[in-house]
């Protein structure tokens, strides 16, 4: 119950409503003026009451997405109150952005408030509440309340990025897993090593390289250092020599640095493309075992594409990512180090700047991000338009509009252009401009100092001075990785998340753990009191009842929508049913195992699924194991035979997305053919032959009858000559079973059947 | 079960009737406010307690072309008009009252702020109708460019806002819409 203010509860009580009576309240939020305001509709078992603010200047109105709105206006509300007596009905009018609410009082339509869409549900269960109230019934707790829309994290309140994934990006535990997806990569383990190595040689080498051109070279051997000669134990004074020593020790660390780049990239190559399809085939096995409604839920395709682009991030960032990370902190901390133990003036100043680099470089991250992202953005709607004209070329050309596609072209191609030039923009002024700005007065300010100290004669050598250089330009690479692994780490662990999601998801519709496994199946169905809704709430089948006996026709007619497919779905146990029971042979379908189950049910629709592979393999789907005898036998009776013997390659013709197209009617024998060799009990043909003309489908027709005989089928049309030999008839009108009984008897009936059968012989007359 | 009603006669001619285009002017029809604050028409014959005022073209010609329709379910449009101007002023006023009703949406003219977290875009705006607060879906098709300047918002419980013309906002605004157009 929303929460009220005690002035709001002082007028109500003025007027005689106690707010303890009152059952119902739906706040709604726009005035007469559509200014932007507060107000609330109440209902007590005897009054409706209106209670409106006038729109208050200097506040801010939440909808959806913003938490509740406790804020008090500081007007005072006006009140009206109606006696429910007089309210025959409400009812709403649907407008763009919200509705009005309207009455029906005392025979006069009367407008009773206005609001926006965020109030819509409150404003239905107030139409549907009124009724229950005015026949006296106790409102229930989904009544008042109804059902959150938007779902959100009850930790930290943030809206849920995926509303069919309760998951929050806030508070979701990436350590663990960073811990599950490192196990991945423990197979690896010898490998690894072998990399972190390379990562530290190639630090290490790094940190050497400036130390062999500076300081080694300039104040040891150029300057003729004696302690260093005997250090290294080189007699006579041979300075060719030890300049030799040193050139070789550069170009030797060089290759060696080139060496271990090499090994790294090498290793790389090989753990990537395993951890990809290790992890690839894991969501492709969990997959297949979801059930269907995980597959209505999301856009397939999409999920496809993003389950393998994820896969990429993530191993792009345990393969690039992480081994840098230590390694450029390694690179990072040592380099400091020895800088100070160097010189320390000097490492002050090489190193002051550095922090403003890294804070800036994250400030201005953001942006490019959002530059990236719109680029992509203006490339996806490029894609998009380029894909609309590749499949639709034909009408682009029947219309002669090949003009008005161009300029179409060119002006999301431009979007790309600009998108592309403003993040090359961004980038020059990020990296060449902040980065060799920041590089070059490091230097400058460093070269100074130096300078002055050499000047100063305060023991500064200058091969040191050339060392420290050194070292400043090698930790911008570093420093630069480490403003944006941040970011990286966030998004591959949500790249894993969402993999894991999958591969972790609980199929809705599961097998028993000791499935009943009949030997053989007669095929006898039973629906008792079957109700079920894809959305809980919302019934598509209300108390379905029926039964078949085994080797008999069931024919299921109704309207488009109301509920016939989905009737069908549940037998085979695509979903599972919510209230009642559904029986084959008296077991229930939710004690029968899934093999056994589905290895008797065979279902031809409208919509047939070709994939890619030969018309042989393709009718044999779901017996693998078939002669081609047998083959050749179920295309004969499908009617297939013909056509595919007329195919260049006969059977082995390559049919589906990539290889020839067939036409709806070929299709749909193909399928047929399919369940004829997969001999199941039991039959289910879905608008078999809605898909195609006249005459193929009296083809087909055909070709169903045979298959028909001897099992138990269940048969969805339109057209009611198709359903002329149905032992017995269901008409399905919105989710309820209205008649049932044979061809003769709902004739008899004179009801929906009857109808329907009397026009579609007037149709027909009509075409002749 | 009204649905199943299929009568021959009676389906030809409501067909004929969808595609009749019937013109509704001031000689034919007679528009009146209902005492609830709608709109009624009398028209051939027949009176309409309340009828549903829609524009065909709401976006690129919102003053021409009105479709009146039914105010049940089904809405089956009893005539149009081509020109409001052209229709007696106060009939014109009571119907641009009720497509003000229907196309109710709030047009942004300042914002104060939008944050962006996790897929979602968090607004605070100044519109016509007063101050508010409001969510959109970072993805899909929540924001819609109308034209070159004009921008169509839809947050997450429907409701739609306009931005008539972003060179009205300011630079520093137009820079926070950025990552929208």
């Amino acid at each position: 119950m929303t929460e009220m203010l005690e002035k709001e509860r002082k007028l109500l009580e003025r007027y005689g409503l106690v707010p303890e009576d009152i059952v119902y309240t739906a706040r709604f939020d726009v005035a007469e003026d559509y200014r932007f305001t507060d107000g609330m509709i109440l209902l007590t078992a005897e009054k409706m009451a209106v209670l409106l603010y006038p729109p208050v200047s200097g506040r801010d109105y939440y909808f959806g997405g913003y938490r509740t709105n406790p804020e008090e206006a500081g007007w005072e509300p006006a009140l009206q109150i109606y006696d429910l007596a007089e309210v025959e009905s409400l009812g709403i009018i649907r407008e763009l952005t919200g509705g009005v609410l309207f009455g029906r009082i005392s025979g006069v339509e009367t407008r009773l408030c206005r609001f926006t869409n965020s109030h819509m549900g409150e404003m239905e269960r107030l139409t549907d509440n009124l009724e229950k109230v005015k026949k006296k019934e106790t409102l229930t707790k989904e009544d008042i309340e109804g059902k959150q829309r938007i779902e959100r994290c009850p930790k930290c309140g943030t809206i849920y990025p995926d509303q069919q994934r309760r998951i929050c990006p806030k508070c979701m535990d990436r350590k663990s897993i960073f811990a599950r997806l490192a196990s991945y990569f423990l197979k690896f383990k010898g490998r690894l090593v072998v990399m972190a190595l390379c990562f530290v040689g190639t630090a290490v080498l790094n940190l050497v390289y400036p130390y062999l051109s500076g300081t080694i070279l300039y104040d040891k051997v150029l300057s003729r250092n004696t302690e260093f000669m005997e250090f290294l134990q080189i007699p006579g004074m041979k300075f060719g020599v030890l300049l030799l020593v040193v050139v070789v020790t550069m170009a030797v660390s060089k290759i060696l640095m080139q060496l271990l780049g090499i090994i790294h990239g090498t290793i790389t190559a090989t753990i990537v493309p395993d951890v990809v399809a290790r992890i690839k085939q894991e969501v492709f096995q969990s997959m297949g075992k979801l059930s269907i409604s995980f597959y209505n839920g999301r856009q397939t395709g999409g999920l496809m594409t993003r389950v393998l682009d994820d896969a990429g991030e993530i191993t792009s960032f345990f393969i690039d990512g992480v081994p840098y990370f230590f390694s450029n902190a390694l690179t990072i901390i040592v380099t400091a180090v020895i800088m100070i133990r160097l010189n320390w003036q000097l490492a002050v100043i090489a190193l002051i700047l550095l922090p403003v680099l890294t804070f800036t470089s994250y400030k201005m991250m953001p942006r490019l991000w959002h530059m990236y992202g719109r680029r992509h953005r203006a490339n996806r709607s490029l894609n998009s338009q380029m894909n609309d004209n590749i499949t639709g070329a034909r009408v682009v050309k029947a219309f002669g509009q090949e003009e008005q596609e161009m300029s179409r072209f060119h002006h999301r191609n431009d979007n790309v252009r600009k998108a592309e030039l403003d993040v090359a923009k961004y980038e020059i002024r990020f990296y060449s401009v902040l980065y060799s700005l920041v590089e070059n007065l490091t230097s400058f300010m460093v070269w100074g100092l130096g300078a002055i100290l050499i000047l100063n004669d305060s023991g500064l050598e200058f091969g040191v001075l050339i060392t420290i250089t050194g070292y400043v330009t090698q930790l911008q690479g570093p420093l630069d990785f480490m403003s944006r692994v941040f970011r990286w780490w966030t998004n591959s662990m949500n790249s894993a998340q969402r993999i894991f999601e999958i591969i972790d998801a609980q199929p809705e519709v599961a097998e028993r753990l000791d499935p009943v496994r009949p030997e053989k199946i007669r095929g006898e169905i039973e629906m008792r009191h079957v109700t079920f809704g894809y959305e809980k709430h919302k019934p598509v089948l209300k108390d379905v009842s029926f039964h078949i006996e085994a080797g008999k026709v069931l024919g299921i007619v109704g309207r488009s929508g109301a509920g016939k497919s989905t009737l069908v779905n549940l037998i085979s146990r695509l979903y599972d049913v919510q209230e009642g029971e559904i029986y084959i042979d008296g077991i229930n379908v939710r004690d029968m195992g899934f093999r056994e189950l589905r290895k008797n049910i065979a279902m031809v629709s409208q919509e047939t699924y070709i994939f890619m592979g030969t018309a042989a393999e393709n009718i044999a789907y779901a017996r693998p194991d078939a002669t081609r005898a047998e083959i050749i036998a179920a295309a004969k009776q499908a009617s297939a035979h013909d056509f595919i013997c007329k195919m260049p390659d006969g059977y082995d013709t390559v049919i589906g997305s990539s290889g020839r197209t067939l036409s709806g009617g070929e299709k749909q024998r193909i399928s047929i053919a399919r369940a004829i060799l997969a001999d199941p009990r039991i039959l289910i043909l879905d608008e078999a032959t809605a898909a195609v003309d006249t005459e193929t489908e009296l083809a087909i027709q055909e070709s169903l009858e045979k298959l028909v005989k001897g099992r138990t089928t269940l048969s969805i049309a339109h057209r009611l000559s198709t359903l002329r030999n149905a032992d017995r008839l269901i008409v399905i009108d919105d989710g309820k079973i209205t008649e049932q009984g044979t061809h003769q008897e709902l004739a008899d009936l004179k009801g929906t059947y009857f109808k329907l059968m009397e026009l579609q012989t007037k149709a027909l007359a009509l075409r002749e | 079960m009204q649905e199943f009603e299929f009568n021959e006669e009676e389906l030809k001619a409501e067909s004929e009737q969808l595609q009749q285009i019937r013109y509704l002017t001031k000689e034919n029809a007679v528009f009146a406010r209902t005492e609830g604050g709608f709109v009624s028409l009398e028209y051939d014959g027949k009176k309409y307690d309340r009828v549903g005022v829609y524009r065909m073209f709401p976006i690129s010609d919102p003053e021409h072309y009105i479709s009146i329709r039914e105010a049940d379910e089904k809405a089956r449009e009893i005539g149009m008009i081509v020109d409001l101007e052209k229709m007696p002023k106060d009939t014109a006023e009571m119907l641009r009252e009720q497509l003000r009703l229907r196309y109710f949406t709030p047009q942004i003219e300042k914002i104060m702020d939008i944050k962006d977290e996790y897929g979602y875009a968090y607004f605070h705006v100044l519109t016509n109708f007063g101050a508010c607060r409001f969510t959109i879906h970072m993805g899909g098709d929540s924001v819609v460019s109308l034209s070159d300047s004009r921008v169509m918002l839809t947050d997450l419980d429907g409701n739609r806002f306009e931005i008539p013309d972003i060179y009205r906002l300011t630079v520093g605004e137009r820079k926070k819409l950025d990552l929208f157009i």
